[in-house]
């Protein structure tokens, strides 16, 4: 048991705390869906790199990927106006399926060995290797440093724009910080965890954080409860009964969501019978 | 040297005798299957991969790595068919008894010359094998070479069962060896004919039975069809009048009825692996009813 499960139960203890964090910017900015656009977006440089024969592995390869994030960085820095008729979701939307179809057009004249591609760009975190948990833990390491230090700015951009724009913030400007950062966590993340590990442990425990706290602070320390729980459970879970790890830590946190939105739904009708 | 070889020797036999039966794993059903007409019940035999599986992507499960950890011996392709997935499961093992070159690794391919390698590797040609191509078991002489290799690494694991595994393997050759004039003899009236087929994994076959299976759905190995590729295998399939496609069963079926609504040609379902369609839980069984379906499309 322990040998096999080791090294995912350590990645699933040292890396999710920067994606509950980041998730609760994303849950508050309502752009739910940017993880899976900015792995796209990311994707698409690696197909571009396929199509020009590049070594996968490559540094260069990695470039042409964090080039194509900064694209989508920029993109949505610039959409994500203080007053629009399109909402961001749309705009967000809508890059995700063009960098997709786009993808689908490059590797059809590419044609490179597709089982490659998707391995690079979709891990499995059961065969997580200590390499990859330590290369990550490092980045996250510095982006969480990076983050505290300009947490005031990051966190009014995110949470109370107008007071931003008061203040006189360049907003676009921390926009554009947040998602080229953003972009680049997400993709090593899903290199060696899959999109739909990724997308739950940025959406749920910030979501469970909003539905039992009011303040930022406790909001992300229930998040990290919360993703430490659902990660080692679902691990638990998935060595019992032998399931994929990664869609049992998925329906692990759906089923905890469920739980925390009974809990939260009882002491919310407890708290108006007693005024 | 002589007595350390005696000290490995009494080594290996102790463990084997502890543990009883050779723990085998194999990456795919077809070698599981070979696996368990030599092995019987000397052997417990896990496959990683499900029959109904694209033998390309296969998800990693908790209990793959555990029967990896624990293998005597690791049966693969060798050609890179499961490349996408078994060397990091094989990191993740870290068994050094089954490691590339040990006796406890049996690749299926090694000794068997295998058709269509690349002359120039720039995989510009789609999802090219660079080894060549991997889908070979479905040859029954192939399937033999395959049934002896892991007989004799079986029996020099196990040598108080060697004779067993032998006589087990003369079994299989036995039947095999009857079986192929019947197969032969069922396909004979369609010599030489084309057959359309999805993916290309059917050239060994196609070549053991004297036919033609040249043509694909898919423009290059997995990429997916497009508009102008399947109509032009719709034009090529009523120049040469074809009259049947061979699907597997992770293949899209609607893109091959489509085809043959355009042709008037069948959809065949064919699988790799014995499991992979009803009734064919051994390998003589699969090779069986790949025969009656293609024969009885074609007529």
């Amino acid at each position: 048991m322990w040998e096999v499960m080791f090294w995912p139960i350590v990645a699933c203890v040292l890396l999710p705390w920067l994606l509950v964090y980041l998730g609760l910017h994303v849950v508050q900015r309502g752009i739910i869906f940017i993880d899976i656009a900015m792995a796209q977006m990311a994707s698409l440089g690696i197909c571009l790199a396929v199509l020009l024969h590049i070594d996968l592995e490559s540094w260069t390869t990695f470039g042409i990927a964090l080039g194509f994030t900064l694209v989508g960085a920029a993109v949505f820095s610039v959409t994500g106006k203080r007053a629009s008729q399109i909402p961001q979701e749309a705009v967000i939307g809508i890059a995700y399926v063009v960098a997709a179809a786009a993808a689908v057009l490059l590797l059809s004249r590419a044609a490179e060995g597709d089982e490659e591609i998707k391995n690079m760009l979709v891990g499995n975190i059961l065969l997580v290797t200590p390499r990859e948990v330590w290369e990550r833990f490092a980045l996250f390491a510095a982006v969480g440093i990076f983050h505290f230090v300009f947490r005031r700015n990051f966190l009014l951009v995110s949470f109370d724009r107008d007071a931003a724009y008061r203040k006189g913030l360049q907003v676009r400007w921390w926009d554009f910080f947040f998602y080229a950062v953003f972009g680049l966590v997400v993709t090593s993340f899903v290199r060696i965890a899959g999109v739909l590990l990724v997308f739950s442990y940025l959406i749920v425990p910030a979501v469970c954080g909003i539905n039992l706290a009011q303040r930022t602070a406790n909001r992300l320390l229930i998040g990290w409860c919360i993703a430490l729980l659902g990660g080692i459970a679902g691990l638990f879970l998935s060595y019992w009964w032998d399931l994929p790890s990664g869609a049992a830590i998925v329906c692990t946190f759906g089923a905890l969501l469920i739980l925390i939105s009974l809990f939260a739904l009882w002491q919310h009708r407890r708290a108006r019978r007693l005024p | 040297m002589k007595k350390t070889l005696f000290i490995l020797f009494a080594i290996v036999t102790c463990a084997l005798s502890a543990h009883g039966k050779l723990n085998v794993v194999a990456t795919l059903p077809d070698f599981g299957s070979l696996a368990r007409e030599i092995g019987g019940d000397k052997v417990n035999v896990s496959v990683l991969a499900k029959p109904t599986e694209d033998p390309h992507f296969v998800d990693a499960r908790p209990s793959f790595v555990v029967s990896m950890r624990n293998a005597d011996v690791l049966i693969d392709g060798g050609a890179e068919l499961e490349l996408g997935w078994l060397p990091p499961l094989l990191q993740n093992a870290r068994n050094p008894k089954i490691e590339i070159g040990k006796p406890g690794r049996i690749q299926a391919s090694q000794g068997i010359r295998l058709m269509n390698v690349p002359v120039n590797v720039t995989r510009a040609a789609g999802d090219v094998h660079a080894l060549g191509n991997p889908h070979f078991t479905v040859d029954p002489i192939i399937a033999k070479a395959i049934a002896q290799h892991i007989a004799q690494s079986f029996s020099a694991l196990d040598p108080p069962n060697a004779a067993f595994y032998e006589a087990n393997y003369k079994k299989f050759e036995a039947t095999i060896n009857g079986k192929l004039q019947e197969w032969g003899a069922a396909l004979l009236p369609f010599r030489g004919q084309h057959v359309a087929a999805y993916h290309d994994s059917w050239p060994y076959f196609a070549h053991r039975f004297g036919l033609d299976i040249d043509l694909f759905l898919e423009p290059k190995p997995g990429i997916p069809p497009s508009p102008s590729h399947l109509a032009e295998v719709i034009a090529q399939m009523k120049a040469q009048h074809i009259k049947a496609i061979i699907v597997e069963p992770f293949h899209d079926r609607r893109i091959a009825e489509k085809v043959a609504s355009a042709t008037g040609a069948k959809v065949v379902e064919f699988s790799q692996f014995p499991g992979g369609l009803p009734g064919t839980d051994s390998y003589v069984k699969l090779i069986d009813t790949l025969i009656s379906r293609l024969a009885a499309a074609l007529k």
